[in-house]
């Protein structure tokens, strides 16, 4: 069974640190001291900023390269990557959400995947084969830190640890992967396995955004996805992209938590109540009515 | 009377919504559209419009066409408008009427100088509630007005959405300053310097302060305090950083005060725009204005807001732009 930590942060920067080191404490996660390159993957959607829910905090990752700087040296290789998508464009979505600034004051790389070199892999997922792209920085990299946001998203119900590789994939017109989009996040999954993920829960997104201050932490993607998808209300097993990447040895279902009581969270969480699927039903059909007829 | 030809130069966003008012206006109909993209010609040609160009020069050439309708990113409003003017066709911008007083200025002479009609697009004024509301300030309802506040908080470039709400990708000049002539002060705040100008006159000082919440180079919200020399004072806020859409204008005078805005339909605004396709548009600023100005083209009467308020509310920009606080 795979750890999952909760550890519930203040938003403040010496906070931030200390809460990154007690959730790999927790987790008992070490850093190789020779470690060299590390690839860190945040989850940017859009040019939404931290404060909607939808994307991580900069100053979350901005702590987490002061702890991997303690914990390593101060000369290791830190690049901070996303790609383009078929709505967003890195080069601003990295300055307006304050991506830049953070890696300057840092002295660390922003990359945009879609500019980078690429190895085209084949990859079979549930009895179906995929040609996906790895890009070399991550292919490169000694460790790979995936720091997703926990929130609702349409089409997978969910999006997490899992889901925030998708982002990885360089090919800008995501949307093309979107009839497959389970297997396709499974299939990067298996190609691009991160080494830890840091689960953005500071700000989360349900039916409105609401301030958690929840850090989570854990090596396997499967067991922080299901554990967090326990917090947001959602039964992990209908979530298809987590119960695919069980079945294909991703991760575990099964999971330990430790630190704080997941059910404090899932009490906070902004859930989708009876009343609230009723009116987004209507306003959904309302919306479809208005641009079919215009 | 004669019916009045149109032409509509670029089918961006703003385009597509003149486009399908088009069809419905009283006295005129569109008979070309020009744009670079293939795929905006193919939806003209799906509504209807049989003369499409990809180059604006060969619509202005065309010789049926008494007047265009300019809906294009901000820094090819004078190149297009002067051309427009030089061919003799009545013109109707999108606002803002160019990127900087001086630009604006080279449009109204090239107006004035061939004898066509300018007309700025601004819809809060042919907005009902907007209306509504100049009129009941001309008739002294609410007394003397001291004090208005006017904001225009919306999700600007940086959100453009689907009518499903995905996010869609937002073309590339909104991001250069030199291209559109600055941010949501000029883009949103025009709407609103026009409306207050409408409401309360003449402008005899500005101040602004601008912000940067997205580290971009221009400003993404600003308030400004304006003084008019009917005495009147007014907060005007714009922002960019939200994720839906508001207009809203509050008025203080010694009886009453008023407040409007651009969320003011009623749930049977909503059954009739749904069930009636005429309905839909005509109750639109948008529509409004477009009927407005071809009605001022069959009467032979100067449209407003003309090019000089369109002119008038850059320089107020302008001002507030070099009068921060």
């Amino acid at each position: 069974m795979s750890l999952v930590s909760l550890v519930k942060v203040r938003n403040n920067t010496t906070s931030l640190q200390q809460s990154i080191q007690d959730s790999l404490n927790l987790i008992q996660f070490r850093f190789d001291a020779k470690v060299n390159k590390i690839v860190i993957k945040p989850n940017l959607c859009y040019y939404w900023d931290s404060s909607t829910g939808e994307t991580t905090d900069q100053k979350l990752v901005g702590a987490l390269i002061d702890v991997i700087r303690e914990n390593t040296s101060e000369s290791v290789d830190i690049s901070i990557v996303e790609s383009d998508a078929s709505a967003m464009r890195c080069k601003y979505a990295f300055r307006m959400l304050g991506y830049e600034k953070m890696a300057d004051d840092k002295k660390v790389k922003l990359v945009n995947l879609t500019n980078d070199s690429i190895q085209n892999m084949n990859v079979a997922v549930h009895n179906r084969s995929f040609r996906l792209s790895l890009p070399r920085c991550i292919a490169e990299a000694d460790l790979f830190i995936n720091v997703p946001k926990m929130k609702y998203m349409a089409g997978t119900k969910f999006s997490g640890a899992l889901k925030n590789i998708f982002g990885c994939n360089p090919y800008p017109k995501k949307y093309r992967y979107h009839k497959w989009l389970d297997e396709v996040i499974v299939g990067l999954n298996k190609i691009m396995k991160p080494d830890l993920c840091l689960m953005d829960g500071l700000v989360v997104r349900g039916t409105r955004p609401q301030k958690l201050g929840l850090l989570m932490a854990g090596a396997d993607p499967v067991a922080l996805d299901v554990s967090a998808a326990r917090i947001v209300g959602i039964n992990p097993r209908s979530i298809r992209h987590i119960s695919l990447a069980s079945t294909e040895g991703i991760g575990s279902l099964k999971y330990i938590n430790v630190g704080e009581d997941l059910s404090k969270f899932a009490k906070l969480f902004p859930k989708k109540d009876a009343k609230y699927k009723t009116w987004g039903f209507i306003a959904k059909v309302y919306s479809r009515l208005v641009a079919r007829f215009n | 009377m004669k019916e009045i030809n149109l032409g509509l130069i670029g089918l961006g966003e703003m385009g597509k919504v003149h486009l399908r008012n088009c069809i419905h206006l009283k006295g005129a109909r569109l008979i070309a559209a020009s744009d670079v993209s293939a795929k905006s010609l193919r939806v003209a040609k799906s509504a209807g419009i049989k003369n499409l160009y990809s180059d604006y020069n060969e619509l202005l050439d065309n010789p049926g066409i008494d007047a265009v309708i300019i809906s294009l990113p901000t820094f090819l409003h004078a190149p297009v408008a002067i051309r427009a003017a030089e061919c003799g066709k009545h013109i109707f911008v999108e606002k803002p009427l160019a990127r900087h007083f001086n630009e604006g200025l080279s449009i109204t002479s090239a107006a004035k100088r061939h004898g066509v009609k300018l007309m700025v697009g601004y819809p809060l004024r042919f907005m009902p509630q907007f209306a509504g509301l100049k009129k009941s300030l001309e008739a002294g309802i609410l007394g003397d007005v001291q004090i208005a506040a006017a904001s225009t908080i919306s999700n600007g470039p940086f959100f453009h959405r689907t009518e499903y709400g995905t996010p869609r990708p937002v073309p590339s000049w909104w991001f250069d300053k030199t291209l559109t002539g600055g941010g949501a002060l000029i883009d949103l705040g025009s709407h609103l310097v026009d409306i207050l100008t409408w409401f309360f006159g003449d402008v005899a000082t500005i101040r602004s302060q601008l912000g940067h919440r997205f580290n971009m180079d221009f400003e993404d919200y600003a308030v400004c305090v304006m003084g008019f020399k009917s005495g009147v004072v007014a907060t005007l806020n714009v922002g960019w950083f939200a994720e839906y859409h508001r207009v809203q204008v509050d008025v203080y005078g010694t009886v009453f005060h008023a407040h409007t805005g651009s969320k003011s339909q009623t749930f049977i605004d909503h059954i009739m725009k749904l069930t009636s396709k005429r309905a839909r548009n005509v109750s639109s600023g948008f529509y409004q204005e477009l009927q407005y100005f071809v009605t001022c083209l069959s009467k032979d009467i100067s449209p407003a807001p003309s090019g000089q308020q369109g002119l008038q509310n850059l320089r107020i920009i302008e001002d507030a732009y070099k009068n921060t606080l």
